[in-house]
């Protein structure tokens, strides 16, 4: 039965009272999970006492339109999940990577041109979304790289040409998303991400691949590596043709390490930028 | 009625049966049996009353040697030739009347009503009476009087009767004590006070030593024995069922039909012949398995060989899980291939709800984007593989949008199914 909702008595205020109904229902019953999502929220202020309900785990607050985050957020230190997909954020506080319980953060469909200094300190954090940002391989920090407990790091949409090749310490990734970037060139390092069992590389400007990648389980059936829309060499077409698994075949094979040599030292030409990307509504300021 | 003059009969002390005639005409001719030392000799003799022939003469003289073997009287009617006068009842001492009858037993003569059992005073039926201290008795009274009583079951003892360990017994009451098998044929040796077989004695005394009776010939079994559907024997009885060659104690025993108890279709073969009957090999250290054996990936282990391929601990009986021919525990398993919740990156305990190439808590499956639950009615579409819920969809902004559907042709798809 669907009980009717309780009518707000401040109908001219609206904005405001949805956020603060939410807070106020969550506190009177401690809810751990705090539903803030679509609320016409802008700023933090807004939602009144939202900072020292310390014994939350999960904040959502997508669909908002938040430009900043106060360093204060980190003090909800039980916080496992922070969701602050579709908003305005231009800039995070490095508070958030010391945040010690934090697993999950999304920070997809923002503003995003760089990330604070020393932001990959995250003690526990699994999974990363930084998709639909203006991120590119110089502005990461320095320690991005040394998440060793990240499983999944989404980087699509974002204006990625090369990816570091420190790549290789992220152990533990499984998942690793760079569709729609400017990559034209990936590190071999990648062989190296052994649990790699999702590479999205969709619409980027790549012609030719490490041949490391083959070293990966690339075919099984909880496998998905996406590599449409790029403009492979002859050879890699080919076989993509004919399946995944041939692919991976002919990037193990003698024939494709001689092939890679030349396109490392004759490099390819490199398709220009994919269009539509400059429409990006997260570039516009 | 009793008549207490002279039937007051003593009670009857059989004498000494060693002292009987049969008995000593049986020990005078050697016993046939080959008896060792050890063995405890014994009487049997018989009770066996004779029904009467059919005006037979008296002829089975030597029965009546024996106590109590019963005589049959004949009836002297015409003695025409004979004189009687001279003739005297052997009872009371008086002649006999012309045409009286006459009773002639033992070249004795009596009156026929004096010819009559010493404790009823009756006639002999069918003739037939037993003798014993120069008395006559009935059939009935000589049993009531002298027939010994069975030490077993309590019972007069016509026929056989067995003596030994200082008492009497029917033949079929006389058993060993272990088998209860009947000993009046066997002979039977006296183990501390029990009357046993030889089989079971000879038991009795290889445990003793430590040691087993060959089950086939009951001697002892001084090397290794060979087990056998149950039993021990000496391995030299059993020849190879393959090659026929004489057995060692390093035969096999096979079971014919796995799994099942009963061991009677047991067969046994010589360690090579075994060894290359498709005996289960290990599939790690590729020895025969004797004891249980563990089958899996096509393959027989040692229940202590078959390990988890990542931390190599033996399951020993706990789930185990397969992978491109190879077995994991259930920790490794989820982490190499993962049924690990994507959400709470914790092993999936109960159903798992599995799109987009991951799994899922069934209540940890949620929208990505403002994590609200869902579940299999839930349509969702998928950005990077990650589900989207509709409503959070429609907020993208409209060249994302427009660029996934070119990429993906996003259809909304139902969520599949939770699966086990
Ligand atoms: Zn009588
Ligand atoms: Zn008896
Ligand atoms: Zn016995
Ligand atoms: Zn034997
Ligand atoms: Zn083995
Ligand atoms: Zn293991
Ligand atoms: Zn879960
Ligand atoms: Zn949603």
């Amino acid at each position: 039965m669907a009980t009717a909702p309780s009518v707000s008595c401040l109908p001219h205020n609206a904005k405001m009272s949805k956020a603060k109904k939410v807070l106020d229902e969550a506190r009177e019953i401690q809810n751990p999970e705090l539903d803030l999502f679509d609320k016409n929220v802008s700023t933090f202020e807004e939602m009144t006492g939202l900072l020292n309900m310390t014994y939350i785990t999960r904040l959502t607050l997508s669909h908002n339109a938040i430009k900043s985050v106060p360093p204060g957020l980190a003090n909800l230190s039980n916080l496992e999940i922070i969701n602050l997909a579709n908003n305005q954020i231009e800039e995070l506080p490095l508070s958030l990577s010391s945040m010690p319980k934090l697993r999950i953060l999304n920070l997809s469909i923002n503003k995003l041109y760089s990330l604070p200094r020393g932001f990959g300190a995250f003690p526990v954090l699994e999974v990363l979304d930084l998709t639909y940002n203006n991120l590119k391989e110089d502005a990461l920090p320095g320690n991005f790289f040394l998440m060793g407990t990240l499983r999944a790091l989404y980087l699509g949409d974002n204006d990625f040409e090369y990816l570091p090749p420190e790549i290789k310490n992220l152990k533990n990734l499984e998942i690793l998303g760079l569709r729609e970037n400017d990559l034209l060139e990936l590190p071999k390092e990648i062989g190296e991400l052994t649990r790699l069992k999702e590479l999205h590389l969709q619409g980027n400007r790549l012609t030719f691949l490490p041949p490391d990648l083959g070293q990966l389980d690339m075919s099984s059936n909880k496998a998905a590596f996406r590599l449409e829309g790029n403009k492979w060499i002859p050879p890699i077409a080919d076989q993509l043709q004919l399946g995944i698994s041939h692919l991976q075949d002919y990037l193990k094979s003698e024939t494709y390490r001689i092939t890679y040599n030349r396109c490392l030292t004759n490099k390819p030409e490199a398709p220009p930028p994919c269009e539509g990307k400059p429409k990006k509504t997260c570039r516009t300021r | 009625m009793m008549n207490p003059r002279d039937a007051s009969p003593k009670i009857p002390v059989l004498g000494a049966i060693e002292n009987s005639l049969l008995a000593q005409r049986r020990a005078s001719k050697g016993s046939k049996d080959d008896i060792n030392s050890s063995y405890y000799q014994y009487e049997v003799y018989d009770n066996v009353p004779l029904t009467p022939l059919n005006n037979a003469p008296l002829s089975l003289k030597q029965n009546l040697e024996s106590p109590i073997q019963p005589s049959k009287l004949t009836w002297v009617v015409n003695l025409a030739s004979m004189s009687r006068d001279n003739m005297l009842c052997s009872k009371c001492g008086e002649g006999f009347e012309p045409q009286e009858k006459i009773v002639n037993s033992t070249g004795q003569l009596w009156h026929q009503q004096c010819f009559v059992c010493a404790q009823c005073f009756r006639e002999f039926a069918d003739g037939v009476f037993y003798e014993y201290d120069g008395r006559k008795y009935c059939e009935h009274d000589f049993h009531v009087l002298f027939a010994p009583c069975c030490q077993k079951c309590g019972g007069f003892i016509i026929g056989r009767v067995i003596k030994a360990m200082n008492a009497s017994w029917h033949a079929e009451c006389f058993l060993c004590e272990m088998c209860k098998q009947e000993l009046a044929d066997t002979g039977f040796i006296k183990n501390s006070g029990r009357a046993l077989c030889h089989e079971c004695n000879a038991k009795v005394k290889a445990r003793g030593l430590g040691k087993y009776i060959c089950h086939k010939c009951h001697a002892m079994i001084d090397d290794q024995p060979l087990k056998f559907r149950g039993e021990v024997y000496h391995p030299y009885h059993f020849n190879c069922s393959t090659c026929g060659v004489e057995l060692d104690a390093n035969a096999r025993e096979v079971r014919n039909r796995p799994g099942l108890a009963k061991n009677d279709t047991n067969e046994l073969y010589c360690l090579r012949c075994h060894d290359k009957m498709g005996v289960p090999i290990c599939g790690a250290c590729r020895r025969p398995i004797e004891e249980r054996v563990v089958t899996a990936l096509g393959k027989h282990w040692h229940v202590e060989h078959f390990v988890c391929a990542k931390c190599e601990k033996p399951f020993f009986g706990h789930r185990h899980y397969e992978k491109k021919g190879l077995a994991y525990c259930e920790t490794h398993y989820h982490q190499l291939f993962g049924n690990l919740c994507h959400h709470c990156n914790q092993v999936i305990a109960g159903d798992v709800f599995t799109a987009l190439n991951k799994a899922w808590c069934v209540h940890h499956f949620a929208c990505s984007v403002c994590d609200q639950k869902m579940n299999q009615k839930t349509k969702f579409y998928e950005c990077d593989l990650k589900p989207v819920c509709k409503k959070c969809y429609e907020k993208f902004p409209k060249e994302l949008r427009n660029r996934l559907r070119r990429q993906h042709e996003a259809a909304p798809r139902r969520a599949p199914t939770p699966v086990e």
